[in-house]
């Protein structure tokens, strides 16, 4: 059997990023494949993380230019993992690079090449809040800052017209609009999945007017609302009136009835809102509706108590799966039963559903090419769970981080260290076997 | 480069010094809003320095590929001895350019990068005024290179064993995660056996018992682990990767040396003690009962029964005792509160269990399984905003504000997760600083969980925080990652280089540098009255040298001499 050193980690989220410093630091080469244009995963899109609301970029940017420099990890962006055959020690790999149609080596990132671009689209990294061109980097801070061609909507690749404006604009001739997909084959000993999760489809439930009453929000798209580096920089503004809401409503545990379980997150991150929300408009009123309080762990609850009176009111719901959102004149309507079971209600100008973190869907496809076995929740499962170990049900593939089930940044990152653990384990006995 | 030596503290002395000072255009994001040609121009004249030669050039793009084979080149063709970068943030290049220089003769630490990009062209619109701030940037760079210092890298051999406190769940796993032919591990438990508090803990896991037994075995048959029973870790010195340990046998009071690279504290947690509430009436000698006697029992043959041998009829499970008093969520009471209502009603279908809670908390994607099967097996839950005991009478005001009492046969308390009362030892012991709840706290809640201020040495299980089997296990093998991965056989560590240094002539011992020193990095000297820095700890940050009255220290690379020139030039 060859024995390879080389590693694959798939997702370049905290986890991910985490796993591939360690074991570059070891000496292993490491191949990091992620499928959007950046790095950073979820991490980088809010402004900051709970519970010291740190700055999240000041956090994780230093994690991403060593990623990026470090010359043991080839980092390869915007690109999809196609087949992991063979077993644990040498596994083939084919991964796509898709065609990006900017140079990462000759683009500087002075973003000429945006402008001249005729088409317009709704950017998908900033929750559709803002437009973007067929050229782009999802968010300003992108890493590596090197924009990317849409290449269905651009006009020239995907509608075969006779565009080359942004090429012309680019000093650097960065641009080349011949580019294609390349398949690339590497070799490796180990994976690791680090592909993180998604938030619960909020359309699923219609009593909660997601998509349908716009003043309702999902978490990401008001992390984003709340960002400086966001759609609005960081001004937080409704978005069909750009009115600044006098009162919110947060929503706990939307999805936890659905999926079975508490993602553990939400109302930290909802406690969290509400400090932003007192920051940036100190006259708001805030309302988090719950039926249960989950702060595990030593740093949470002082933060809760911190933001409970001071920055929102806590309204207890006995039924959070029977609270619903209306329009209301000009506003929304929350109704809920409160302790007594009465039925209560509440006017306010926007809502925001602290959604339950769910499997990303794009797991379904990776646990077959990486022919790993999900648990029943869809997550990737690990074989002895509990244990600790992050090994799944294929030898020699690891997983870390929200791709095993939802936890915060702490746990997806003592994860991310177990599975490198357990990879450095592997590589060692390998090594002093062969 | 060898002919020239640096003074430190001295005048302006002669010194004899080729400069080369590269400008990166960075396309027309330097070049377009910067006059390049007028600064290489003003400072290829510059006359300040004597016997300084300076070579001033620009260049398209430096941190490319031709960029820097260029610069490589005309490092060893002029055979500088310093060099500046006029370019982009260090946040981007500054290791890019540090590259470079370690592949020719000029030490890195010769070479400075001046950010002229985010600094000047990118903010400032008018070209003037933009070209008059890079260059007084660029002369500052100037002046600070000439006064910095070669340093060298000092790889250190390092020892791969590692010492593990603590024979618990956590420990046991960080052992079997690291013991290895080429890394030994010592494990060593204050009490006569392992498996710590789990081995109490019935149906955490599935199977737990027998799990927890095996690992056990695993660790007492494994000729890589050595295992210290009845001992405790009396001294500690050194650092990651070289740490001189004295252990202490309780039987024969001898001491014990051993080396390591790295120490894992997995000493555990305690329960927090109800007496230290009134609330509940807590004696632990009538019907009232912590959560963790309760599974000793359901772990034993007779079950859980009342002090008479009889079963109780009705049973109260409190949640949350502690919480309020110790402000957080230990995060896993709720689980297995759940657990142990199920397990009453497995052992009597009759027995009428009731649960006081305040919050459901389950943060496991597992977990909500627990609170399904409670409801299936007919246990009553009720949520409460206050309650009180009076032996095994509890009276409680529901959440809808409603009062109202019950009584029981015996009730069940579920304390709060707090720290073992050993840890102030160990931080002291190990220089580790606790958090505000008496954990040990870890140098970054979210990046670096498991590692501490004293490189080397790692939190893991309920030392760090309250937190289950499951996870206790899961930090456990955290830090044996970053063991495996930090501290390999046969390879050297290569420590900061840019460390601080104190002058033996004007340290007067005060001792004010090893308060703020939060690497532990500083040790007093008594018999020479002063204090010295270790420089395989020291990570050069700087906190010593603005607290030392006397001038004593000096951090090799930012040195009062450099900042000051380097301002005082700018300004000029």
């Amino acid at each position: 059997m060859s024995q390879t050193g080389n590693i694959l980690v798939i997702g370049a989220g905290i986890a991910g990023m985490k796993a591939s410093l360690m074991l570059a630091g070891a000496s292993s080469k490491v191949y990091l494949v992620e499928k959007l244009p950046i790095i950073g995963g979820k991490v980088i899109k809010n402004e900051e993380s709970f519970p010291n609301l740190e700055c999240s970029t000041c956090m994780v940017a230093p994690i991403q230019q060593d990623v990026l420099q470090n010359p043991n990890i080839e980092t390869l962006t915007y690109s999809v993992v196609e087949k992991i055959e063979g077993s644990a020690g040498d596994f083939s790999v084919v991964i796509r690079k898709r065609a990006r149609y900017i140079s990462l080596t000759d683009c500087i990132g002075c973003g000429m090449c945006y402008e001249p671009c005729p088409v317009s689209l709704k950017n998908e990294w900033e929750e559709n809040l803002i437009d973007r061109k067929a050229i782009y980097v999802p968010c300003s801070g992108s890493l590596p800052n090197v924009p990317v061609i849409d290449s269905e909507h651009c006009l020239r690749i995907g509608g075969g017209e006779d565009c080359s404006l942004c090429a012309e604009a680019c000093a650097f001739e960065a641009i080349n609009l011949d580019d294609s997909d390349e398949i690339i084959e590497v070799n490796v000993g180990a994976v690791i999945l680090a592909t993180g999760s998604a938030t619960f489809d909020l359309s699923s439930i219609p009593d909660l007017g997601y998509g349908t009453l716009p003043g309702v929000y999902a978490p990401m798209e008001f992390e984003r609302l709340f960002a400086s580096n966001g759609p609005t920089l960081g001004e937080i503004t409704l978005r069909d009136s750009e009115k600044i809401p006098e009162s919110v409503a947060i929503i706990h545990c939307v999805g936890r009835r659905e999926q079975k379980y508490c993602s553990a997150v939400c109302c930290m991150y909802s406690f969290k809102f509400a400090r932003f929300l007192k920051h940036k408009i100190p006259s708001v009123r805030v309302f988090n509706i719950y039926s249960d309080i989950c702060v595990p762990g030593k740093s949470y609850q002082s933060f809760y108590r911190s933001v409970e009176g001071a920055d929102t009111e806590m309204l207890y719901t006995s039924s959070i799966g029977d609270v619903s959102v209306s329009e209301s004149g000009s506003g929304l309507k929350v109704s809920y039963p409160d302790a007594a079971v009465s039925p209560q209600s509440l006017n306010v100008d926007m809502v925001i559903l602290a959604a339950a973190l769910v499997a990303d869907p794009d797991v379904a496809q990776l646990a077959e090419v990486a022919g790993v076995d999900l648990d029943p929740q869809g997550f990737i499962k690990t074989v002895l769970d509990g244990s600790g170990s992050m090994e799944t049900s294929r030898e020699g593939v690891f997983v870390a981080g929200t791709a095993e089930g939802p936890k915060d940044i702490q746990n997806s990152v003592v994860q991310a260290e177990s599975a490198a653990g357990q990879v450095a384990e592997i590589m060692t006995s390998q090594a002093s076997s062969s | 480069m060898k002919e020239f030596e640096m003074q430190e503290s001295g005048q302006d002395r002669k010194l004899r010094a080729k400069v080369g000072v590269y400008i990166c255009e960075c396309g027309p994001n330097i070049a377009g809003k910067v006059d390049l040609d007028r600064i290489i121009t003003d400072i290829s004249e510059l006359d300040d320095y004597q016997d300084v030669e300076l070579v001033v050039k620009k260049y398209g793009f430096l941190c490319s590929a031709p960029g820097k084979e260029y610069l490589e080149e005309e490092i060893n063709s002029n055979g500088f001895t310093h060099l500046v970068i006029g370019a982009c943030s260090p946040r981007d290049h500054d290791s890019t350019f540090m590259g470079v220089c370690k592949k020719t003769d000029l030490n890195p630490y010769l070479y400075r990068i001046i950010n002229i990009r985010e600094h000047c062209s990118w903010v400032i619109d008018d070209k003037e005024k933009a070209t008059v701030k890079a260059e007084s940037y660029i002369r500052g760079g100037i002046a600070r290179v000439l006064r910095q210092s070669e340093l060298f890298e000092k790889p250190l051999d390092i020892n791969p064993d590692v010492l593990i406190i603590g024979g618990g769940v956590a420990g046991m796993e960080a052992a079997l995660s690291l013991s290895s032919d080429d890394r030994r591990v010592f494990l060593v438990e204050k009490t006569d056996r392992l498996g710590g508090v789990s081995i109490d803990l019935s149906g955490i896991l599935p199977g737990q018992g027998e799990v927890i037994g095996k690992k056990i075995e695993s660790v007492l048959g494994n000729g890589n682990i050595r295992v210290f029973l009845n001992t405790r870790v009396e001294n500690v010195i050194g650092f990651l990767g070289n740490f001189e340990i004295e252990l202490l046998s309780e039987e024969n009071t001898e001491i014990t040396e051993i080396m390591s690279g790295a120490i894992v504290v997995a000493a555990g947690g305690t329960l927090f003690d109800p007496r230290e509430s009134d609330r509940y009436s807590y004696s632990g000698s009538d019907e009232v009962y912590t959560s963790l006697s309760i599974e000793k029992m359901f772990a034993g043959d007779d079950g859980a029964v009342l002090r008479s041998g009889k079963q109780p009829s009705s049973v109260a499970l409190i949640h949350c005792v502690g919480r309020e008093e110790k402000n957080y969520c230990s995060g896993i009471c709720c689980s297995y509160m759940m657990k142990l209502a199920c397990f009453f009603k497995k052992q009597s279908a009759d027995i009428q269990v009731t649960e006081f809670y305040r919050d459901i908390c389950l943060p496991k994607k597992n977990d909500q399984e627990r609170f399904s099967e409670a409801q299936a097996a007919g246990v009553a839950l009720i949520r409460i905003k206050d309650i009180s005991l009076k032996g095994t009478n509890v009276s409680f005001e529901r959440i809808s504000g409603d009062k109202d009492k019950q009584s029981f046969d015996m009730v069940v308390l579920a304390p709060a997760l707090e720290p073992s009362a050993d840890t102030e030892y160990f931080a002291d012991l190990l220089t580790v600083p606790l958090d505000e709840f008496g954990f040990f706290q870890e140098v970054h809640k979210m990046t670096n969980p498991v590692g501490t201020a004293t490189d080397g040495v790692f939190i893991v299980g309920a030392a760090h925080g309250p937190k289950g089997v499951s996870d206790s296990m899961q930090f456990a093998r955290a830090s044996a990652g970053q063991i495996l991965t930090r501290l390999i056989p046969g390879e050297k560590l290569i420590p900061e280089v840019a460390v601080t240094e104190i002058s033996e002539a004007y340290c007067t011992g005060c001792g004010n540098c090893l308060e703020v020193c939060v690497y532990g990095a500083i040790y007093s000297d008594d018999s020479r009255g002063i204090s010295v820095v270790n420089e395989a700890v020291c990570r050069g940050c700087g906190n010593c040298f603005g607290s030392c009255p006397s001038g004593a220290l000096r951090t090799k690379h930012f040195t009062n001499t450099q900042l000051y020139r380097e301002v005082d030039e700018a300004l000029r």
